[in-house]
């Protein structure tokens, strides 16, 4: 099981440039700026998009490109602060141009009007793991830094963690902007694909106990 | 047969404009001190122990080592990076700009490791003789940040560059070199407020004439303020800062510390008003505008070789010598600078007409700064973008010999 209208598709190497991981946090800097930029329009096209939907039954499809390209942009930075890749991301969220990806739903869904009007409350939940998980990965970065540093590549649990941490927060993202009406899901299964994985590894390891 | 006349408006064009250009310079070069006036011999020895100025001129002649060093080794890094920096084009899933970005800010990051030793050596010099007082963890912390800042600009800069590169292509210049100016005109504009000032406390006297020189120098209002930084640094100074509301004189706190009485402190002041009364700070974005023009498109003459500025691969080239031309017309800026500054002490003397505050003033720098009161040639035109304090002393004198006092 592997379904979730948000996934997210790691196809990184884990090699790492030891010069752009030492300077990891600056170089993301002009990222932060145009990501602060691009978010202030996105707050005011969610609000729209939330009245949208409420008259309409599913978000307008230009406000749904729109965030869903946002995503995908933030997906990438994230994955460029926390070391989950290597190159340095594009500013415009474009689809197929980084090794961490983001599948966003970009037709709107028809969604439940009542859900959609108590979706600030409904994502309090998913907000609060998805805070913590957050956190945890800025201080598994600190440790995965170091490692970097050491021997130019990323250790694979730390980067599998930190991929599926970005993963369950741009699905809360997700369900809260009005691109799904599907819940983030807690399982490190559901919405990742990995390249060469050791979430893939769980899985066959578990694979033999159905047959 | 078409190509003649061509050329030869072409030449026209070049003279009309070169012509224009070179009547823009002399203006800005002229200054309000009278061209004859011949400086006298101040003997500098005099004013010192013979150990101090020993002393000054060993710490001066190391700072300029440093100083030296803080030319030629990024110019070399920067060459090296030039040529090989291409290299780093796989570590980019951006377009085009993304990359160029990314390029430039590694240029800058292996430049800021290679300074890094020069700079925390420098440093030690400077504590050494209690000039700074910062320590060496802070000078790391504070440079990191400043190369995050630094990033900030080359990302902007090569935004406007490579943008208008990719639409204007090998004329990207006609359009940068104003967006460029009219950066530097917002930056000088919005100094004043982004430096930290906070009000004069405490100098009750020192503000009134302020006010009574601002109104002799027809300057307006100009508020007065104080930046600290005596955590930082024991170096006495004073700036004039931005541009018609955004005006203000900022005395830095280490000259208000008590080594500098209350007459030297009102030269201070109407050097400082000086410069607003001249508009240096508009002669200064002038001076600039004269040079971006001609640097911008020499630039994207040099960058054409790798495929011009549309393309990541020029920007490595690119970084270099955006940091030689100015490294390049270092003498001449210093030259203009020296001129505007000694202009502001030649309107202190006038507004205050008080020579022996001034006098003061200058001998009280030899003193406090630990810099050589007459530096050799080359000094001066590598770094001295003031005059020397003999010259300033001279000045002083030449003054007191035309106006008494």
């Amino acid at each position: 099981m592997n379904e979730h209208p948000v996934t997210l598709h790691v196809m990184d190497d884990l090699r790492r440039s030891r010069l752009t991981v030492f300077f990891r946090g600056l170089l993301v800097l002009p990222h932060f700026i145009w990501l602060a930029l691009w978010s202030v329009v996105l707050y005011v096209v969610v609000a729209l998009n939330w009245l949208v939907a409420l008259i309409i039954g599913r978000p307008a499809k230009p406000f749904q490109r729109f965030i869903a390209a946002w995503l995908r942009y933030v997906t990438t930075v994230f994955a460029y602060l926390f070391l989950i890749a290597n190159p340095f991301p594009g500013f415009t969220g474009e689809p197929g141009s980084y090794p961490i990806e983001l599948e966003v739903p970009t037709t709107p869904e028809k969604q439940n009007r009542f859900k959609t009007f108590f979706r600030i409350l409904l994502v309090y939940p998913a907000l609060i793991v998805g805070a913590v998980l957050f956190y945890a990965t800025y201080f598994v970065t600190i440790l995965a830094w170091w490692a970097a540093m050491i021997t130019g590549r990323m250790p694979r649990g730390f980067r599998d963690l930190g991929a599926n941490a970005i993963r369950y927060l741009m699905q809360v993202y997700a369900f809260y902007f009005l691109i799904t009406g599907t819940y983030p899901c807690s399982s490190p299964y559901v919405g990742i694909s990995l390249g060469a994985p050791v979430v893939e590894e769980a899985s066959a390891k578990k694979a033999p106990a159905k047959k | 047969m078409t190509a003649s006349p061509r050329r030869l408006l072409g030449l026209l064009v070049f003279g009309v404009l070169a012509g224009g250009w070179l009547y823009a310079a002399h203006a800005l070069w002229r200054t309000s001190v009278p061209s004859n006036l011949k400086l006298p011999h101040v003997d500098v020895s005099s004013l010192v122990s013979a150990s101090e100025l020993h002393r000054a001129q060993h710490f001066s002649f190391i700072l300029d080592l440093f100083g030296i060093g803080g030319l030629l080794l990024p110019l070399l890094v920067l060459a090296l990076y030039a040529k090989w920096g291409h290299r780093f084009i796989g570590e980019s899933a951006a377009g085009p700009i993304g990359t160029g970005m990314l390029l430039a800010m590694l240029g800058l990051a292996i430049l800021w490791i290679a300074m890094l030793p020069s700079n925390i050596a420098e440093l030690w010099w400077l504590r050494r003789y209690g000039i700074e007082k910062a320590g060496y963890t802070d000078l790391i912390i504070s440079t990191w940040f400043v190369l995050g800042a630094e990033f900030l600009g080359i990302c902007l800069t090569i935004l406007i560059v490579m943008g208008f590169a990719r639409l204007l292509k090998d004329r990207w210049w006609l359009a940068g070199a104003p967006v460029f100016v009219g950066i530097m005109l917002l930056v000088t504009f919005v100094q004043p407020y982004m430096s930290g000032l906070v009000p004069l406390r405490g100098h009750t006297t020192l503000a009134q004439s302020e006010k009574r020189l601002a109104a002799k120098e027809g300057v307006g209002n100009i508020p007065l303020k104080v930046q600290n930084v005596a955590d930082q640094t024991s170096a006495p100074n004073a700036e004039a800062m931005g541009l018609g509301p955004s005006r203000r004189i900022a005395l830095w706190d280490t000259i208000l510390d008590g080594r500098f009485s209350e007459p030297q402190l009102e030269f201070v002041v109407a050097h400082e008003l000086g410069h607003q009364k001249h508009n240096d700070l508009w002669k200064g974005i002038g001076w600039y505008a004269l040079f971006a023009f001609p640097i911008a498109y020499l630039i994207a003459r040099i960058t054409r070789r790798r495929g011009g500025m549309a393309a990541p691969l020029a920007v490595p080239l690119f970084l270099f010598v955006w940091f030689a031309f100015p490294t390049a017309t270092l003498p001449i800026d210093n030259a203009f600078s020296r001129r505007l500054e000694a202009n502001a002490d030649w309107a202190a003397l006038q507004a205050t007409r008080d020579p022996k505050a001034g006098q003061a003033l200058f001998e009280n720098f030899v003193r406090t700064t630990n810099e050589d009161p007459n530096p050799p040639l080359w000094d001066q035109i590598l770094f001295g973008n003031h005059p020397t304090d003999e010259q300033r002393l001279a000045m002083v004198k030449a003054w007191q010999q035309r106006n008494g006092g």
